[in-house]
């Protein structure tokens, strides 16, 4: 059935129900109806693999990228299967009210090819660091969609993201989401001008050996520079990586800022900050007795990225800069 | 220089919490790890007669990190918990491989010791890998806690150890002048009348509380157990108290000397003090054995 | 080289067994247990217990591999699998099996075996049932390369060359470190393990180093390769090790004759004519060879050279050394033990060398207490 519209195949249901008389004649003339439609002009998608045609609009679209599983919700269609976040066993904590049903086909490390063979797909979304052997196999079950993004850059989210609305076949709705991303960033930044324009921020991972810094380049922190912060790494990033380090105690004032927002893995950015805070190292940065140390979830902050992720950022964004700018 | 102004309470604020909150406590972990590790290695190695008996190698580190990263796993956190549970861990290792590869006759076959400790670390590596993989939101603690460091060490972490050290210390001073004796052989130790079972199995108990309690705190720490004693016998003989003496300034010389190195060598970051003393210990262990002929204890 | 007691009091056994064979075989008669085979001037003597031994291993070892086809995310009858074989499986049926389970039943079946061979070989080799060629380091350092690959330091080889290369500096440095000096005999072999161990300890050491100063992602994708998995292993290795092991195999079974000599003491083989250091070597290089091959597919998973032989003896007994077994054997292990890791967290997997540690290991500890 793959490679039918929609219609074709919603058509071919309905023959089979209604019974082989009426019903067949039904589903065939709406058969060629759908085949017409699917003569459309395919969409071809530069990837990272060279060109990919898709035709109408898939249906049994499966996910292998944090990222493209928030686009493909944003779009409106609900993926069957998805990864696992990192340091989770089931997708992100902030989408997983959204999908409650999807099925779990492996980590962003490492797809469990046979899971989705069993679901069927007519797309795949994965992530520019797919690797080649297993976009081999992918390829063969259906069109497989792999962003060309190398190294890390604040905006690229959004080139991915339009990259899997082509594929979806809903473009506009993606087009729509960014710009509402954009201009509530815009709107953010121009609420809190006056108070927050000099001020400087870092995002860090709370690890027990240390903290990692991380980099400037990120969906999150290019967000936190979009509503104004100065995001900083202070040159602790080698470049093309995510993170620094983890960080000497003894270096712990390097990350002495404005404002820091600290990170776990897990979505208890609490209980992360709780550990943090009884280490006196910690405790006698400046930016903590100033009190605009901000916990955040992990999961959304540091793995997550897509339009409905960076409207869960915006949304801490706003709730930590109200706190302290609204007395 | 800045270091001494500010323990005299001189010097900026900056230096005197860096040294007084920081450091201090640091060099205080690492000289009581230091210490344990070098003694329970020259335990070891004398009870057992067998130059190459390391916490680390036999597996009694590994089994003390096994079962803290179990107990994280169930969810305890205590800090008084974890160095009971890594020190039940630690005994659980000691006797598996001693028991596997029998304690006495070990002096003809010091390799078979070193065989059945391998298979042992092997096997516990595996099981905390499989703790990993099933409970990934441990994972990132656990993965960085296999390496043994002294950093972010508190003053509290290590009062908590201590009073089971104490204890180790107690029973080592009183069973010390009998495992002096049963190092000159079973007859001669049993012939002045002591038991040389019940000798041995004190000295695993030492053994057992001064690796877990240093592990609990510090993480497994590999060589400085083999190292320490190594150097400390060519030092001062094969007399075992003699070694256990040298074995008090050596074994913090070891941990401190390679704790700052870790510090300062990849600055502002820190490299993991464990894979420190496995990159300085190995080459030991390989002079070791190509040194004359087979050392025996 | 090794003095393992017992084993040396099972092996005083079997001189006298041994020498009995001779006489008898002087005077026309089988010894007990075996079987003779004779076609003009050839004569060949068969032990009963290794070949019926070795027979039940190759039907587990066949039942084993068609479970391994038959199980996993999407389930496939016997029918079905053979459907494919015969170019009749629906489009889907063929492209699980073909694509993605024999190809890794194949990366399985070859590792395992090899690892079980060598395995087998070092045990005897040293006298010690615990003795496995990653014992002087090849795992380790097979591990630290492949992870440097993965982390992107380096050279950029893939993972699994990478691997290779790794193996083939541990055992270098291992055999460079303890050659020379005037040790002798006992000393010698006891030397070589141990400067393996230390060899091996730098290794993990520099793994551990990679590990804890990589990217968080980059990290979690070399984890495979420190603990030994058979996802996604390229076609070129696994082509590799079948070579090597197609090339080796027979001249592990040459050498088969002077390895039960070698378990002997070394005056015993020595008097029997076996030129014994040659012998050693060869050995050790086919042992060390079959391993770094292997790793350089799955990865670490050294528990099955343990497994393999130690199941092996018990099945086909101690008269001869059992490398068919052993081979058979480690295939086996390693079919199963991957056959669980899939289906066991379903639908993430457990990689193959966690499941033969935690299930080989206890069972292997058991065995050596009760001894």
């Amino acid at each position: 059935m793959r490679g039918m519209s929609p219609l074709a195949r919603g058509a071919v249901a309905l023959g089979q129900k209604v019974g082989p008389g009426i019903g067949l004649a039904l589903g065939l003339s709406l058969v060629t109806l759908g085949v017409a439609s699917a003569q459309e002009e395919p969409r071809v998608l530069d990837t990272a693999f060279g060109e990919v045609e898709i035709q109408g609009q898939p249906e049994r679209v499966v996910t292998l990228y944090e990222g493209a599983l928030d686009t493909s919700l944003t779009a409106g269609v609900t993926p069957l299967g998805a990864v696992a976040t990192r340091a989770a066993e089931d997708v992100a904590d902030y989408l997983k009210d959204e999908v409650p049903d999807i099925q779990i086909v492996g980590t962003a490390g490492e797809v469990n090819v046979e899971a989705v063979v069993g679901l069927e797909p007519d797309l795949i979304l994965a992530s520019s660091r797919l690797s080649e052997d297993t976009y081999a196999l992918l390829s063969q079950l259906a069109p497989t969609v792999v962003p060309a993004t190398e190294g890390f850059a604040p905006e690229a989210w959004k080139d991915e993201a339009r990259l899997f609305g082509r594929a979806l076949g809903h473009e506009g709705e993606i087009d729509r989401a960014i710009e509402t991303v954009e201009a509530r960033a815009a709107e953010l930044a121009a609420t809190f001008e006056a108070e927050t324009s000099q001020d400087n921020a870092f995002l860090i991972r709370w690890m027990p050996q240390g903290p990692l810094v991380m980099s400037t380049e990120l969906f999150t922190t290019g967000l936190l520079a979009a509503v104004g912060l100065d995001v900083q790494d202070d040159q602790l990033v080698p470049a093309g990586r995510p993170h620094s380090d983890p960080l000497s105690l003894e270096a712990l004032s390097r990350v002495d800022g404005d404002w820091l927002f600290v990170a776990t893995l897990d979505a208890n950015g609490a209980e992360a900050l709780d550990q943090a805070m009884q280490s006196d190292a910690f405790k006698r940065l400046s930016v903590v007795g100033n009190d605009r140390v901000v916990a955040v979830d992990g999961q959304l902050w540091t793995s997550a990225s897509g339009p409905i992720a960076a409207q869960a950022v915006l949304d801490d964004i706003e709730q930590a800069l109200e706190g302290v700018v609204t007395p | 220089m800045l270091s001494f102004q500010a323990l005299l309470g001189l010097g900026n604020e900056e230096a005197r919490f860096v040294v007084w909150d920081l450091r201090l406590p640091r060099t205080l972990v690492g000289l009581v790890v230091g210490v344990a590790l070098g003694v329970s290695g020259t335990l070891l190695q004398s009870i057992t007669r067998n130059p190459l008996a390391e916490p680390g190698l036999l597996g009694v580190s590994a089994g003390a990190a096994f079962a803290v990263a179990l107990m994280l796993l169930l969810g305890g956190s205590l800090l008084e918990l974890r160095i009971g549970v890594a020190q039940l861990g630690a005994l659980f290792g000691c006797l598996c491989v001693l028991g596997v590869s029998r304690i006495r006759g070990l002096g003809a076959d010091p390799v078979r010791l070193v065989l059945a400790g391998a298979a042992f670390s092997g096997l516990l590596g595996a099981m905390t890998s499989l703790i990993l993989i099933t409970d990934r939101r441990a994972a990132d603690e656990i993965r960085f806690w296999v390496v043994g460091s002294l950093s972010g060490r508190r003053l509290d972490d290590l009062l908590a150890v201590l009073p089971s050290m104490a204890l180790a210390a107690l029973v080592l001073v009183m069973v010390v002048r009998p495992l002096a004796s049963l190092a000159l052989g079973e007859r001669a130790s049993a012939g002045l009348g002591h038991h040389p079972g019940r000798l041995r199995l004190l000295a695993i108990l030492i053994v057992a509380l001064l690796v877990g309690g240093a592990t609990a705190i510090a993480g497994p720490i590999a060589f400085v157990g083999l190292v320490v004693p190594f150097i400390a016998r060519a030092i001062a003989g094969p007399e075992l108290r003699r070694t256990l003496w040298l074995c008090l300034p050596l074994g913090p010389l070891l941990v401190l000397t390679a704790d700052v190195i870790s510090r300062r060598l990849v600055a502002p970051s820190e490299m993991p003090l464990g894979v420190l003393t496995a990159l300085c210990g190995a080459p030991v262990l390989i002079s070791v054995v190509r040194a004359r002929r087979l050392p025996s204890l | 080289m090794l003095d393992d007691r017992s084993l040396s009091a099972a092996a005083t056994r079997s001189p006298d067994e041994y020498r009995d064979c001779h006489d008898r075989r002087d005077a026309s008669a089988t010894p007990d247990g075996m079987w003779l085979l004779r076609s003009g001037r050839f004569s060949l003597l068969v032990d009963r217990r290794q070949l019926f031994g070795a027979l039940l291993l190759a039907v587990l070892l066949v039942g084993a591999s068609l479970a391994y086809l038959c199980f996993g995310e999407k389930p496939l009858s016997p029918g079905k699998i053979w459907a494919v074989f015969n170019g009749q499986g629906a489009m889907l049926d063929t492209f699980v099996v073909e694509q993605l389970r024999l190809p890794r039943l194949l990366a399985a079946l070859a590792s395992g075996a090899a690892f079980g061979l060598s395995g087998c070989l070092m045990q005897t080799l040293a006298r010690n049932r615990l003795a496995t060629p990653g014992i002087i380091g090849i795992d380790n350092g097979a591990t630290a390369f492949a992870v440097a690959s993965v982390v992107g330091m380096g050279l950029s080889l893939a993972p699994s060359a990478m691997a290779l290369t790794g193996a083939a500096t541990a055992a270098a440095l291992t055999f460079g470190l303890a050659a020379g000096g005037g040790a002798k005999g006992g000393a010698k072999g006891y030397r070589f393990i141990v400067a393996g161990i230390g060899v091996g300890a730098i290794f993990a050491a520099v793994t551990q180093l990679i590990l804890s100063r990589a990217a968080i992602d980059a990290a979690n994708a070399a984890y495979p390769w420190t603990v030994g998995s058979l996802n996604s292993r390229p076609a070129g290795a696994v082509v590799v090790l079948a070579i090597g092991l197609a090339l080796l195999t027979p001249v592990a079974l040459w050498l088969s004759r002077s390895l039960s000599l070698m378990r002997f003491s070394d005056a015993v083989a020595l008097g029997l004519g076996t030129p014994l250091r040659r012998r050693r070597l060869q050995v050790l290089v086919v042992s060390v060879a079959l391993t770094a091959l292997a790793v350089s597919v799955a990865g670490p998973v050294g528990m099955v050279g343990l497994l393999g032989p130690e199941i092996a003896r018990h099945l086909c007994g101690n008269r001869q050394v059992p490398l068919i077994g052993a081979a058979l054997a480690g295939a086996a292990v390693m079919v199963l033990a991957d056959l669980a890791g899939r289906l066991m967290l379903a639908p993430l997997e457990l990689p193959v060398g966690i499941v033969t540690a935690v299930v080989g290991g206890p069972w292997l500890l058991w065995i050596l207490i009760r001894r």
